[in-house]
């Protein structure tokens, strides 16, 4: 039993402090790292009242508890302001599980055994990119983990989104009207592949002759009929100033054309509300954004477990609830995450963007990415993207990425308060013979070239 | 369980037994655990999904002046006026007229349809994926189209002239309605392998093949369409495949860019990705031919007066080949193609008719021919291109107006009628001559002596070529967000050296010259508001020194119904096109615009709507001027004039 040190308002206080003091590094006791360096978990960073919901909540609201709308007020403080509204009025339900203490369930294990032994390797260079000490790309892992501003923890964020070397997501996506009917069914496939900052797979930290490149990734879609084969290539400098190239298959004209490389705001498909700027939070290089700033701290319901449907359903196929019709909202479990820092930016390399701004919640902990909330031009709430993660072991049922079992995330909202449409997306089991795939050399010329976006295509 | 109509055009199609069976598979399992849209079958995944489609396009223009009901001269007295023939005399022969045997006449028993819809199909669409390993899978679609039909021309309506019409294909000349789908090659059945088609029907598979993946390379071997370069409207690399004019001929949604209009071919082609820069891509194809829509069908552009013998079945077993290399470095992208291939639209010339039948003795001129060859003047015509039957050309003023039309030289044409099909010609009285007068009279006799109107025959044959393109491409940077950032330039160019052409005199020996073609296509997607997605703007731009966008040469452009052409020394062409998605892309307006500086433009509005995921509702108008400036026979969509037409497309899909 640990013996109480600190009031119930000391954990506000300190983040109150350390907000107005531009202090970033997560943990309240110690570094967070630290901590996790030291035990595995993060609990010695952090003052009894941040270790559980039961705690912080004295009592209120218990872990097994759901959130509905009858008593979310009670923790509107720990919730993005979107999700807020979405639970005290569209219906929507969040279940408490209890905080995971053990850090290495939190992310892949080789990534967060990287982040461990490559902590203090990084720095930016004189064009603001992550490099090692000696100046060479990233090796691996979060570079800040414990981060001394804004932009350490965004670069990090935009350096390694799925924290695997290289994945193959099928997803199935929902679209959604205002009145709750699942207007569009989609399902698809996303595809990332680093060259760098490898941490799995071999040849390991770099692949040869693309050390200039930070990110290969598409997204294709197999079905319904008339968007079938329609895909988009996004190759990634490792120079944050550029824009990615961007090369799409048409299913319609039957043949690859390029993109204008801003094009990150549009929606891909009929019925979307996804761009592929909202990717992981950070879908855009780090400098087409700016001003990016730390302006708030504090514990939050998130869910970073639980997000794998592999132990209910072959195909991981999530179960839904809310809305007009009950199918607005995937079933969500969260847990209490003692720190989230939430950082703002500006795009300030898209004039014409329909966001003024967004607000992305980071758990201190892992650096992931937990909500994210834009802002029209006005200034008005525009768009919220949430996500659950989870290790991909459930009921006795395990998807192992190698020797441990996979970490991903597991189902995403993106919804559009103002037209009240929602995206729901899924990481499945399969869609239409592509598998879901992890740290898989194969990728890359399956789904990572011009050839692979024509092949895609399928004539 | 969804269940497939049972129509005899889907029972054809659906033979294929595979795709039968891996939809029922896919969609039993669909059914069976309320899941995912995906299954087994022995350890080989299958997936299957598709659609089907009302199209109707409400006509808003005229009739198709190419076909029998829609001939401009239907219903129209014309003054014939033939002249006394010189044998041996090519400056005196028919220079003088005879007015003694002037008459007039209609296109006799030939009434002008007025059909309210253009076009009107039901089309159904299915693919099916299975995948056998993780490198190999063998992909299908399969492509249904059924068309209950128009008020069209009969050909058993003019039975009594002459006992009717005589020569060509029976099923596309002497039917009781037109054949809207056959594709009937000369001595050739079955010309389009997996295809089956009949009058009202049509079914095949755009693509089938299997699709084998291993690491960079990718090779596909089976029936499938190539696409290469990139343009509305315009095609430069885009030489893999023929266009299939059947159906809704170039007039579909123009920013579909061709996508089912490619005639598939049984074809091997590999593909690879040599660095993450450059992609090889390379095939070798079964030529298959540019397939025009057949006689007295919608969108049919070889008038009717003429019977086409297709010698395709001499080529079926040709095949095409080439290589293009594509290189993309950042802003900057490279391709280069050199093809080896059959010119897939052909060329065309006269030919022996065939058809034995003699002028009728009841007139004094037909009375004359057939005496001069011991009563039996059909055994000579059959050596000539024509026959005297109905439904041909009646007078000189037809002539040389359709002549004109299909950028055709009607003096020319007459002389190397007579002079390539000499003796027969020059048996029956006809001869070459020297000017437009003398032609009139000339053809006024011979239609006047054939008891009203001389059908033509011209014959289909094929050409090899090579044809060597570049491109370059270029993404503009600027001021972010400026009209100036992110502007996608293309450069495409085509070069084919002698390349074979239709000879606008349709003699045997045909035009060859080098022809270039070039386009130059800006793109640029532009935000105007927040709460819209970005406008798409395209404008393009191109040069054509040998032919125009139809592939027909030049030389035969100018010429009207009193004067032979004179042709234009090259073809230009802009393209101008937007999109723009509404919020969320539930709709989208567009418009594409193909104007000829010459004199004619094709504007076509158009707005999708996708209500829900499966149904897509689209409507587009098009509005074509084809001459505002002069000779319409000077530019390019004179031909498509009549073809103004509102077209809506409903569409379910599974």
């Amino acid at each position: 039993m640990r013996i109480r040190r600190y009031d119930h308002d000391y954990s506000r206080r300190h983040f109150l402090k350390s907000v107005a003091a531009g202090v970033v590094g997560g943990g309240v006791l110690m570094p967070v790292w630290d901590a996790i360096a030291q035990t595995g978990s993060a609990a010695k960073a952090y003052p009894d009242e941040l270790l559980s919901i039961d705690a912080y909540t004295r009592g209120r609201i218990k872990t097994g508890d759901e959130i509905s709308a009858a008593n979310v007020d009670q923790v509107k403080d720990l919730l993005e302001p979107i999700k807020y509204v979405q639970i005290k009025t569209l219906g929507r339900r969040l279940k408490i599980a209890p905080t995971t203490s053990d850090v290495m369930k939190l992310s892949p294990w080789e990534y967060l055994e990287a982040t461990l032994r490559n902590a203090g390797q990084a720095r930016f260079d004189e064009r603001g990119n992550i490099v090692t000490l000696q100046g060479k790309p990233w090796i691996g892992g979060t570079p800040f983990p414990n981060a001394t501003s804004a932009l350490e923890l965004y670069a990090g964020l935009t350096l390694n989104w799925g924290r695997h070397d290289a994945c193959l997501y099928a997803m199935k996506e929902y679209d959604l009207n205002i009145e709750g009917d699942v207007q569009f069914n989609y399902e698809s496939g996303w595809a990332e592949l680093s060259p760098v900052a490898r941490v799995s797979m071999d040849p390991k930290p770099y692949l040869p002759g693309r050390e200039n490149k930070l990110r290969y990734q598409s997204v294709f879609f197999t079905t319904p009929d008339s968007i079938k084969g329609t895909s988009f290539l996004n190759i990634w400098d490792y120079d944050q100033n550029n824009f990615p190239e961007l090369y799409g298959y048409v299913a319609a004209f039957k043949r690859i054309r390029q993109f204008p490389t801003d094009q990150r705001f549009e929606p891909l498909i009929p019925g979307s509300t996804l761009y592929l700027s909202d990717a992981w939070c950070a879908g855009d290089p780090l400098y087409t954004w700016g001003n990016y700033k730390v302006i708030g701290r504090g514990p939050v319901l998130a869910a970073v477990s639980g997000g794998w449907a592999g132990g209910e359903h072959p195909n991981w196929e999530h179960k839904t609830h809310g809305g007009p019709k009950g199918h607005t909202f995937w079933d969500t479990t969260v847990e209490f995450v003692p720190e989230a820092v939430i950082i703002e930016a500006e795009p300030v390399k898209f004039p014409r963007a329909p966001v003024s701004k967004k607000r992305v919640w980071i758990d201190a902990r892992t650096q992931l990415p937990i909500a994210m909330v834009s802002y029209d031009r006005r200034g008005e709430p525009y768009r919220s993207f949430d996500g659950a993660y989870g290790l991909y072991e459930s009921k006795g049922k395990t998807f192992n990425d190698g020797q441990h079992p996979y970490w991903s995330w597991g189902h995403v909202h993106a919804f559009d308060i103002q037209s009240g449409r929602m995206t729901r997306l899924e990481q499945v089991r399969e869609i239409a013979g592509h598998p879901t795939r992890v740290n898989d050399a194969g990728i890359y010329d399956r789904y990572l070239t011009n050839a692979a976006l024509m092949r895609m295509g399928s004539g | 369980m969804k269940r497939y109509q049972q129509g005899r055009w889907l029972q054809a199609g659906l033979a294929g037994a595979v795709l039968l069976l891996s939809c029922n598979v896919a969609q039993a399992q669909k059914e069976g655990d309320g899941s995912f849209f995906d299954g087994l079958l022995g350890g080989i995944d299958v997936s299957v999904g598709g659609f089907v489609r009302v199209e109707n396009a409400f006509q808003t223009g005229g009739e198709n002046p190419n076909n029998q009901n829609g001939n401009t001269f239907n219903g129209v007295t014309v003054a014939r006026m033939p002249g006394v023939p010189v044998p041996g005399s090519q400056a005196l022969s028919f220079a003088v007229p005879n007015p003694l045997l002037a008459d007039t006449t209609t296109r006799t028993g030939i009434d002008t349809s007025n059909n309210w819809s253009n076009y009107h199909i039901l089309r159904g669409e299915v693919e099916t994926g299975i995948r056998f390993t993780s490198d190999l899978s063998l992909i299908g679609r399969v492509r249904a189209i059924y068309d209950p039909g128009y008020d069209d021309f009969n050909a058993h309506s003019v039975d009594d002239d002459r006992g009717g019409i005589d020569g060509g294909d029976k099923a596309l000349y002497r039917s009781s309605s037109p054949n809207y789908f056959e594709y009937r090659p000369e001595g050739k059945s079955h010309a389009n392998p997996l295809e089956w088609a009949g009058q009202n029907y049509l079914v095949y598979f755009p693509s089938l093949f299997f699709d084998y993946n291993h690491g960079p390379l990718n090779l596909r071997v089976g029936n499938q369409q190539i696409a290469w370069g990139q343009a509305i409207f315009f095609r430069v690399f885009d030489v893999a495949n023929g266009i299939d004019l059947r159906r809704h001929s170039v007039l579909d949604y123009a920013q579909e860019e061709y996508a089912d209009k490619r005639v598939p071919q049984l074809s091997i082609r590999a593909g690879y990705q040599l660095t993450d820069e450059v992609l090889a891509d390379a095939y070798v194809a079964k030529f298959q031919p540019t397939i025009y829509g057949n006689p007295n069908t919608q969108y049919n552009v070889i008038p009717v007066q003429f019977t086409v013998h297709d010698r395709y079945g001499d080529y079926d077993d040709k095949f095409s080949y080439g290589l293009r290399m594509k290189a993309n470095y950042g802003q900057w992208g490279f391709q280069g193609m050199a093809v080896r291939r059959w010119n897939p639209d052909g060329v065309f010339r006269w030919t022996r008719s065939g058809v034995d039948k003699n002028v009728p003795s009841s007139n004094p001129l037909g009375l004359v021919v057939n005496t001069l060859n011991g009563g039996n003047s059909g055994a000579q015509l059959a050596n000539t291109p024509f026959e005297a039957s109905p439904g041909g050309v009646y007078s000189a003023e037809e002539w040389f107006s359709y002549a004109a039309a299909v950028r055709l030289d009607g003096v020319a044409g007459l002389n190397a009628a007579v002079n390539d099909f000499a003796p027969a010609t020059t048996n029956v009285l006809a001869s070459p001559v020297d000017t437009f007068a003398q032609a009139h009279n000339e053809l006024d006799t011979f239609f006047i002596a054939a008891g009203g109107s001389l059908r033509g025959h011209i014959e289909r044959k094929y050409f090899e070529e090579n044809v060597f393109g570049l491109g370059v491409s270029y993404v503009t940077e600027a001021e972010p967000g400026s009209v100036f950032d992110q502007i996608i330039f293309n450069l495409e160019t085509s070069y084919t050296p002698d390349r074979t052409f239709t000879s606008p005199d349709l003699g045997q020996n045909f035009l060859t010259q080098d022809a270039s073609v070039t386009a130059l296509v800006m793109e640029k997607y532009q935000r105007f508001s927040q709460s819209f997605p970005a406008t798409y703007f395209v404008l393009q731009a191109m040069h054509r020194n040998a032919d125009d966008l139809f592939g027909r040469s030049l030389k035969g452009y100018g010429g009207t119904r009193t004067s032979s052409p004179d042709g234009i020394s090259s073809a230009d062409y802009v393209v101008f096109a937007a999109q723009q998605p509404f919020p969320n892309d539930i709709y989208r307006a567009a418009i594409a615009v193909l104007y000829d500086p010459r004199g004619s433009i094709l504007v076509q509005p158009g707005v999708k709507w996708k209500p829900r995921g499966s149904i897509t509702i689209e409507a587009f108008y098009s509005y074509i001027e084809g001459g505002f400036a002069g000779n319409a026979n000077k530019t390019l969509l004179s031909t498509v004039d009549f073809a103004d037409e509102v077209t809506i497309r409903a569409a379910y899909q599974f």
